[in-house]
Order: C-alpha cells, then structure tokens, then sequence
C-alpha cells in the first residue's frame, strides 16, 4: 500500500496517464517539473497555508451534527467546506494553482466551469493574485447560472461562452485545452477537478488533501481514533479524493463515494460514471467514463451541475478497481431529501452536490452501528440551489 | 512496402510532393464521402486521411468541430466508416489512412479494429491524442495486420524526445505546424521552419507538415523542406458549404507548388 500513486508515468495502476496531443506533452512535462520543485519551497508554502488560513477561512470546522446523527443512529461529522471562502472547497485548488502559476512566470490563467463553482474560485484566486483571467462555460450552463457569470465578471474574469458539442461542462474543458494548447507559453489550465492529463490528477488532489488532512487531525482532538466511514460526493471527485487520500494507508477506514444517480441508473439521465461506465479515455487521461458502444461520449444528467461529467478522477477509477472505496448513487429525488432534511435538524443547507452524500446515508443507515463514526465532507453551501429547488418544488 | 512508402516513393521519382486531404467520414454521408474521395484522386490529392468523428476533438479547431459534430448527427459511427473504406477499396488508388481520436479505437477493440483496417484497405492510423508513451502496443498489433501508426512531432519537441519518437516512426512524420489546433492560419514562425530542417537531417522517413495550411503561398514557404503537407479544415469548410466544385478547383491549385519546381514551371 505504501507504493507512490500515481507511478512516474502518471498511472494509478492501469488509470491515469497522459493521453493528449503530442503539442501539450512540453507544457504538461513543465507543469510537472515545476510543480516538483515548487511545491517543496520553503516559501511557497508558507504563503499557501497563509492564504488558505487568513484569506480562505482554514482550518473549517469538523461539526458533530447531532440532530442528523440521531436520524442515521451512529456519530455523524460534517466536514464543513461549504464554509470556506467562496462557499466550497474549490478554493483549496484554485488558490493552490494562480498561486504555482504565478512562481511559474505564466501571465495568464483560464479554466473552465459547469455550474460556475470552480469558475468563481478561479477568478477570485486570479484577482487575488493579479492575473490575467478568463473562464470557459457552456452556453447552456451560462443561461442556468447567471448569477454566477456575473460574479465573474465582478471579479474581473473574462467569461467565454462555450457553443460547441452539447455545451456543458465537458465542452467547456475541451475549449479550454483547446486554448492551452494554443497559449502554453504564458499561461496556465486551473482544471478544477482531479481529472484530465497528469499531473493534474496529482497536483489537484495534493491541493485539496487539505481537507482530509485537517478531518484526520480534528477527529482525533475530539474522538481520540480514526472514522469508520468517510462519505463524499463523486463528480470529477475533488472533494472526495481530498478527504479520502490522506487515510489511503489506513485500511480500517472505508470510503464511500456517492455519484449522481439522476433519474434513475436504468435511464439514460444520469451521471454515475463508476456505477455504469465503462474504461476509456476522457480529457486526457484513462479512466472510468460514460459512452456508447463506438466510444462517443454520451450526455449526462443530474439535478446538481457540479455532478454532472461523463468522466471521473482516475485515483478513484483505481480505488475502485482495487476495492478500496465503494462506489454508490443517489438519485436526484435521494439529494432533494437530503437537501430538506439537512436543512431542518441542523440549520445547514446544503450544496445539491453534497446532498447527494446526505441523501444516500439517510437511505443507507441500516449499514451503520451505534458508536461507529462518520465523516461526511459538506463539499459546498446550498444557497447557490435555492432558486433552483424552488423552482423544482414550484415553490415560485 | 505498404502503400503510403510505394506512394511517397512514387512522388520522389517524379520530383513531387505529396498533397494529403483530411475529409470528415461521413460528411455530407456515407456516399458522399466516397464520391468526394473519387473526386479528390481524380483532381490531384495523392493520399487521404478519412477522419473518424469523435464527440469531443480536443485537438480540432472549430470547422472540423462542427463537421464532426454534423456527421455524428446522421448517424455515422466506427462500422460505417470501414463500409466507406470498403467501398473505397474498390474504386480508388491512392493510399488513404484513418485519423481518430483513440477512445473509439479502445473501445472497438484494438486488435478487431487492426483486422477491420486490413480487411477494408486502410493503409495507416492517426491518432492525435496519443503520445508515443501509449503506442508501443497498438503499434505492435497494428503492424500484424500490415498498418502503420503515424507519429507526431511539434516545434516544440524537444530534440531527445525527436529521436526517440522518429526511432519508431513509419510511413510519415506528421509534422504540427504551430501550437494551436486544426484549423487556417496567416502564417508560420521562423523556428518552425527550423525545426522542420532539423527533422529531416535526423530521419529518412518522410515529413509532411499540417495544421493550419490553407493556401498556395503558405505551401511555398514550406515546400523545401517537406515531403508532403496534410490540408483538413480548408477543404470541410467547403464540403460543409455544399461547394464541391470549388474544392475540386482548390485541390488543383494547392497542388500545383508541390509538383517541384521542373514540373511547377513548365
């Protein structure tokens, strides 16, 4: 267990690697070669944690929700990301990439974004930091999250609508490398998710392990040993890797990752790449992905965008493969439950990303025994989907 | 010797270039696309790359996009386009290879896609989105069955990873003209025509540069120093305007710098 994951190739067992044009094989080769280098300094450090504590708002709180453990019958903890800055652990990353980018000489930041989440924390870190910023969305994700173009903007981020392919997320990274691939010299790809060529799987989790990393030290301040279980969502699966990896070594530990089931895992309206994919390569690297028999990657769906990608971090393909985490699904009905019920015992609406996690553990508490303890990552806060479950609930 | 060598062989005893023509498979339709193959032979394009279209072309700028896009649309997939390559079998000459992004091929089957490629004539692959690192077993099945693997290179590889790449290579270098992808461009930097001369002192194979090449012009400037130049987006755009007879007219006039220079002036 104790081998390096991922090897010098990038691979997570047979997952990961780079499977990306030959014109992206020098960046990518200097990405990884600074990162090592950088990410060791003294001082880069220093100014990361800096940033993380007096900008961000680390170390978030590891809460003992009370009220929701009486419903799931064992000790439920709530990592609570929705509390750092900008409402989710997006930040982690996107202040640990401007922040490498910037010590790399690069000039220029892009990144791309679904739901406009990763978008936000891209443009805020590059406002921070002073550079040049531009954010690649679908058109249909634009119209479905003004508020949030609009906040980039706010930010100074320049936000490019995305015309191409069926205009989401997943287009929206493909326009962003296709930039990259286009302007390496002076600028660098904040992909928001553990996903794409290496070592962006690699660098992305290092940054957001922040979160596992803090949970580890503050479950045992309180309960003086390790969790049973650790609940995450699963849609690139950041938040879910951050928490999960820093307790990879500690096999007791059971991760459960919880994809997007939609309406349902027998329709086409999903998004639970694990559960129902199949192996291929996907925005440059090999994972689990959903596709037809010809290897076209087919349209996702799920009620929360931030779940909604036809791909998946390949250390979770890997995790998979190996048995170390289970992989399960909430249905959209699953999040809405989980959405109201977190809202209700504990006063904490959540993110429908993280909903998800809420949801299937409620459907799930059966599995767990009284005196087992959970963590639960509450990846972001759910004011962002208040309109929208209004409008689902034809509220208004 | 597989066709693409007889071909390039052919053109250096003649003191020609080679002209390839990327046309979309499936694009305007399953016919269409043989006619327009038929068409490109007739009008002077010595070997064509038939393009597998993929749900997401990250190295393709936006007119190979849409084609892609448009042919996906009407239904086109990995099957149909070995029917195409069938057809082709019977009716042209000229060498042609198939450019596909590498999840459909992984998904085919490595092995049952190399078989397909032999049975239906298909003289080589591309795949823009694999690196060197990944070929050697795809390579290794592709040759069983007599089909070559073309390899990549950039102005921007550095001189040690030229070497190990072009150790491999076969068929023909697919040399990338600029960062950036598919797609028309004003002009070429200075450093990209010395790197391209830097490649062929270290290599015997053949060299033939694309990525944003669309006029006789710009193929003069690279003429010297090339066996061949690739032409994609230039020649779609005017398969997707329905104007076949003016991309008959362009082969011919893009074809014309590279007939050398006896043969260009006479």
């Amino acid at each position: 267990m104790s081998k390096k994951l991922p090897d010098k190739y990038g691979k997570f067992g047979e997952f990961g690697g780079i499977f990306a044009p030959e014109t992206l094989m020098p960046p990518l080769e200097e990405l990884e070669r600074k990162y090592r280098i950088i990410s060791k300094q003294k001082n880069f450090k220093k100014e990361l944690a800096y940033l993380l504590t007096e900008y961000a708002g680390r170390p978030t709180p590891l809460y003992l929700a009370e009220n929701f453990s009486r419903l799931i019958g064992c000790r439920v903890y709530l990592k609570r990301e929705d509390l750092a800055f900008t409402g989710a652990h997006k930040i982690n990353n996107t202040l640990g990439q401007v922040l490498l980018a910037k010590k790399m000489g690069k000039s220029r930041i892009i990144a791309e974004t679904g739901a406009g989440q990763h978008g936000v924390a891209t443009a805020t870190a590059a406002a921070l930091m002073k550079m040049k910023c531009y954010i690649y969305m679908g058109e249909t994700d634009c119209e479905r999250q003004k508020l949030n173009v609009y906040r980039m903007r706010l930010l100074g981020s320049e936000v490019i609508t995305v015309r191409s392919g069926s205009k989401t997320l997943k287009d929206a990274i493909n326009e962003a490398m296709r930039d990259w691939i286009s302007n390496f010299s002076n600028t660098h790809y904040v992909i928001g998710s553990v996903v794409g060529p290496h070592p962006y799987p690699e660098i992305v989790r290092n940054f957001q392990s922040v979160i596992g990393k803090e949970s580890k030290r503050q479950l045992f301040k309180k309960e003086k040993r390790l969790p049973d279980y650790l609940v995450a969502c699963v849609g690139g699966g950041s938040n879910s890797i951050g928490l999960f990896h820093p307790f990879y070594n500690n096999p007791a530990v059971k991760f459960i990752g919880v994809e997007a089931g939609g309406l349902g895992i027998n329709t086409t309206k999903h998004s639970a790449t694990l559960t129902k994919g199949s192996k291929g390569m996907l925005h440059g690297n090999f994972s689990y992905v959903l596709q037809d028999k010809y290897g076209q990657i087919t349209p996702t769906y799920s009620v929360a965008a931030g779940l909604d990608y036809p791909g998946v971090g390949p250390e979770h393909s890997f995790y998979k493969e190996t048995g170390r985490a289970e992989y399960v699904y909430a249905t959209d009905d699953d999040a809405l439950k989980g959405f109201h019920v977190l809202s209700e015992t504990e006063g904490i609406i959540p993110a429908l990303e993280s909903a998800h996690a809420i949801g299937w553990l409620l459907k799930n508490k059966k599995r767990f025994k009284k005196g087992e303890v959970i963590i639960v990552c509450l990846s972001g806060r759910g004011d962002k989907d208040v309109t929208e479950v209004a409008h689902i609930e034809n509220v208004f | 010797m597989n066709r693409i060598d007889e071909k390039f062989a052919e053109l250096k005893g003649k003191g020609e270039k080679a002209l390839i023509a990327y046309f979309t498979a499936g694009l305007p339709s399953v016919n269409g696309t043989i006619e327009i193959v038929k068409g490109a032979e007739k009008s002077g394009v010595d070997i064509v790359e038939l393009g597998v279209p993929f749900s997401d072309p990250i190295a393709d700028g936006p007119i190979i996009q849409d084609a892609s896009f448009r042919a996906l649309e009407a239904g086109m997939n990995v099957d149909k386009v070995f029917d195409i390559c069938k057809a082709l079998k019977r009716s042209v000459k000229l060498p042609y290879l198939l450019m596909t992004y590498y999840n459909p091929v992984y998904k085919y089957g490595c092995v049952k896609f190399a078989r397909r490629c032999a049975e239906t004539g298909i003289s080589g692959i591309i795949i823009p989105d694999l690196p060197f690192e990944e070929s050697r077993d795809i390579r290794k099945i592709l040759k069983k069955h007599g089909t070559i693997l073309v390899s990549f290179l950039t102005p921007f590889t550095p001189l040690k990873r030229a070497k190990r790449i072009l150790k491999d290579a076969e068929g023909f270098v697919y040399f990338i003209t600029s960062a950036g992808v598919t797609g028309p461009r004003k002009s070429f930097s200075s450093e990209m025509a010395k790197k391209l001369k830097e490649i062929r002192t270290m290599t015997g194979i053949p060299v033939s540069a694309g990525f944003g090449i669309s006029s006789a012009v710009q193929i003069e400037q690279i003429c010297d120093n090339v066996d061949g130049v690739i032409i994609g987006s230039f020649f779609v755009k005017k398969i997707i305007e329905g104007k076949i007879e003016q991309l008959w007219a362009d082969i011919k006039e893009l074809k014309m710098p590279l007939l050398g220079k006896r043969n260009y002036l006479r």
